[in-house]
């Protein structure tokens, strides 16, 4: 079947049809992302924490944009090839417009990547503003040696996060009302060293339907394993299909027996009635003796108790001497403090909402920052007065630039919220550098020495022996954490519009990159036969390619400058 | 749009300058972001930066609708399609404004103030609401 206007106008519309589908679909797309545009704006505006400017790397953007920017030209260059009839110009531009496309996706991976690995804890302190201070850094790795959790390296057998929270189990109860987490069976199988090491503390067995007689489903000591729960799952929700059963056909019984008296009412006033009410408990009686009762959940001794331990996002509540997961699942015995400590190395230090909140109590922010938990580290004290040396020189230095370009009052410079209440990864090594001594004199003299864009590509780079230096190791207890997060959606709702819009324009580029390779090595045919048609199908994708390069020229400098 | 060699020929002349300009406007957003005496408005990121930022992204994003896009020589009808949907998107930030108008009092009422300024916190949930008359 031949499609029509293709290659010629419409004359009602004076266009051919691809380029109006692609217009329509491109008005769609201009909506949706001034939608999202416009969330990014009102969850910026309404934010009730101090919004996170400027933190993304500039360098992998800048160069995105760079490389968007260069494909827009080629791609229009291909195009332009293929109307001049120049196939194998056209291959060329069209293979370097999806070298740049893949080279954007690969940046991006970068950048995801390092915002995967970052973590941030907001830690708990006084209860007020104290609970506000924030720290980011990267998590020490760990593993288990002999039931222990010892400090690993990164790529050493069996590393994991050192980001648990540990317990010495001594019970695991499962419940079978909810789908049992193969995951977490073979997790703490593999934690503890092999199914043996649980064992079924009670005989686990329903009552035959039939016969009334029990039947054993699990024996008692029966090891862990996912084909054991899945028996006694399978016992439960029998025996429960059987209560059921049993239950309805009672109250059919009695519903008959009420109506036979007749008592005929409207059924809500019959169960109302106190000849219902008496009957209801005569039955509940007799139906005792028919019940399977299976019993919700089936609990493993630990003996000699060994530590367990979980993702915190598994974990729905922990206290002293028991975790509750997700599904249920119960772990008694007692809570391992160390274990479920957060070791990590801080490259970052941030106390703009606890300066935020102090503000809003009243409370000096000087004051409520001195008493914070985190400052009470020695190494991290020392970074955090550093700093306080370097914002006198920048608090001088403003104050002179404001007098000799005569602003005064509110018009004069002052030191930004950021570097106020703010350490950044690369002001953490430029005072690492500088020794921490004489900050002031040596800002003064422009002898601070950050690392520059290249050597902080996509941000503080853990596996750089200088850097290590410079980021402090912190032990923060697992009481101390008011909320963690590596910096994903969950972090706060920059990071999920961060997520949001640009996952969405790279679905784009990567939609477009398979629209463009098509023409590439797939195009060659309809060359051949309708050059025109295949300029006009380069246009037409070329059109959407520009339109992922406009929405990037937008969200470059509003998520990495702004 | 050009159709002929010769149009063409001259066009890709016009593309490689578009294209050499916006990494020239790019090169100058990250320049009025990060170099402290080109940066507009008070000191760091204000209002001023935001809006300088906007006009050049605004600026870079025509050129490539205009050249790139060829919108200089398209017909009326493409032009519909874009303005709604423009009109679509102007629609969603006035929301935002439109929002400000709520009755629940917030600290930032005007751009000016910022957004972030902690003696007018962004969402004064601690603020009490004296009830209206």
């Amino acid at each position: 079947m031949e499609i029509p206007f293709v290659v010629n106008a419409r004359k009602d519309t004076g266009l051919n049809n691809s380029k109006v589908g692609i217009w329509l679909f491109l008005a769609s797309e201009v909506t949706l992302f001034g939608g999202l545009f416009s969330g990014y704006l009102f969850l910026r505006i309404y934010a009730d924490y101090p919004w996170p400017e400027r933190t993304l790397p500039i360098l992998p953007g800048l160069l995105n944009t760079f490389i968007l920017i260069g494909s827009s030209v080629t791609v229009v260059f291909a195009w332009a090839a293929l109307k001049m009839r120049q196939w194998k110009k056209f291959q060329i531009y069209m293979a370097i417009t999806l070298v740049c496309a893949a080279l954007f996706m690969v940046l991006k991976g970068f950048e995801y990547q390092a915002k995967f690995n970052h973590q941030a804890v907001r830690i708990l302190g006084d209860g007020r503003v104290n609970d506000f201070a924030i720290i980011e850094g990267h998590a020490h790795y760990a593993k288990l040696d002999h039931g222990e959790i010892h400090h690993a390296e990164k790529g050493e057998e069996g590393y994991f996060k050192h980001n648990r929270i540990a317990i010495k189990a001594s019970e695991i109860t499962f419940t079978l009302t909810r789908p049992v987490h193969d995951s977490y069976v073979g997790a703490v199988i593999e934690q503890a060293g092999g199914e043996g090491k649980f064992k079924l503390s009670e005989t686990y067995a329903v009552k035959d339907a039939e016969t009334g007689e029990s039947v054993v489903v699990l024996e008692e000591g029966s090891p862990l394993n996912t084909d054991n729960l899945d028996l006694a799952e399978d016992g439960f929700v029998e025996g429960r299909i059987h209560d059921a059963n049993i239950r309805t056909a009672f109250l059919k019984g009695d519903w008959k027996a009420i109506r036979a008296s007749g008592n005929d009412d409207d059924a809500w006033r019959v169960v109302m009635t106190d000849e219902w009410k008496a009957q209801q408990k005569e039955s509940s009686l007799k139906m005792k003796g028919h019940l399977v009762d299976a019993r919700g959940t089936v609990t493993y001794k630990i003996d000699p108790p060994l530590i367990l331990h979980f993702d915190p996002d598994a974990v729905v509540n922990h206290s002293s001497d028991q975790l509750k997961l997700r599904d249920d699942t119960t772990i008694k015995g007692e809570f391992d403090v160390a274990g479920s400590s957060l070791p990590m190395a801080i490259d970052g230090i941030d106390f703009r909402f606890t300066a935020q909140r102090a503000i809003e109590e009243g409370i000096d922010p000087a004051k409520a920052i001195e008493e914070s938990w985190i400052l009470q580290t020695p190494e991290v004290k020392r970074v955090w007065d550093a700093h306080q040396e370097w914002l006198r020189f920048q608090t001088e230095r403003l104050a002179q630039k404001s007098k000799d370009s005569g602003k005064e009052g509110e018009d004069a410079y002052v030191p930004t919220e950021s570097e106020k209440y703010r350490v950044n990864w690369d002001q953490m090594v430029s005072y690492q550098r500088a020794g921490y001594t004489d900050i002031y004199e040596k800002a003064k003299n422009g002898e601070l020495d950050k690392p520059n864009w290249i050597e902080g590509f996509v941000g503080p780079n853990h596996s750089n022996e200088e850097f290590i230096k410079a980021f402090p190791d912190i032990v923060v207890p697992r009481d101390k954490i008011g909320f963690e997060s590596t910096f994903t959606p969950k972090w706060n709702t920059y990071y999920a519009i961060y997520f949001t819009i640009t996952g969405l324009h790279g679905l784009h580029v990567i939609g477009g990159m398979i629209v463009l390779g098509y023409y590439l090595f797939f195009g060659r045919k309809m060359y051949d036969s309708n050059p025109e048609w295949l300029a006009n199908r380069v246009e037409v994708g070329g059109l959407f390619w520009h339109f992922v390069d406009l929405v990037w020229i937008f969200l470059f400098p509003i998520l990495y400058l702004m | 749009m050009a159709d002929t060699p010769e149009a063409i020929q001259k066009a890709k002349k016009l593309y490689t300058f578009i294209g050499l300009l916006l990494f020239f406007f790019t090169g100058i957003t990250v320049a009025v972001a990060t170099v402290e005496v080109l940066d507009v408005g008070g000191h760091g990121f204000d209002a001023a930066d935001a809006t300088l930022g906007l006009i050049i992204a605004a600026f870079k994003a025509s050129l490539v609708m205009i050249i790139f896009m060829h919108l200089n020589h398209e017909k009326p009808l493409i032009y519909f399609f874009y303005g709604l949907a423009l009109l679509m998107a102007f629609f969603c930030m006035w929301l935002i404004g439109w929002s400000k108008s709520d009755p629940i009092q917030y600290g930032n009422s005007t751009a000016a103030d910022g957004f972030y300024n902690p003696e007018k916190p962004a969402t004064d949930v601690h603020a009490k609401v004296e009830p209206q008359e």
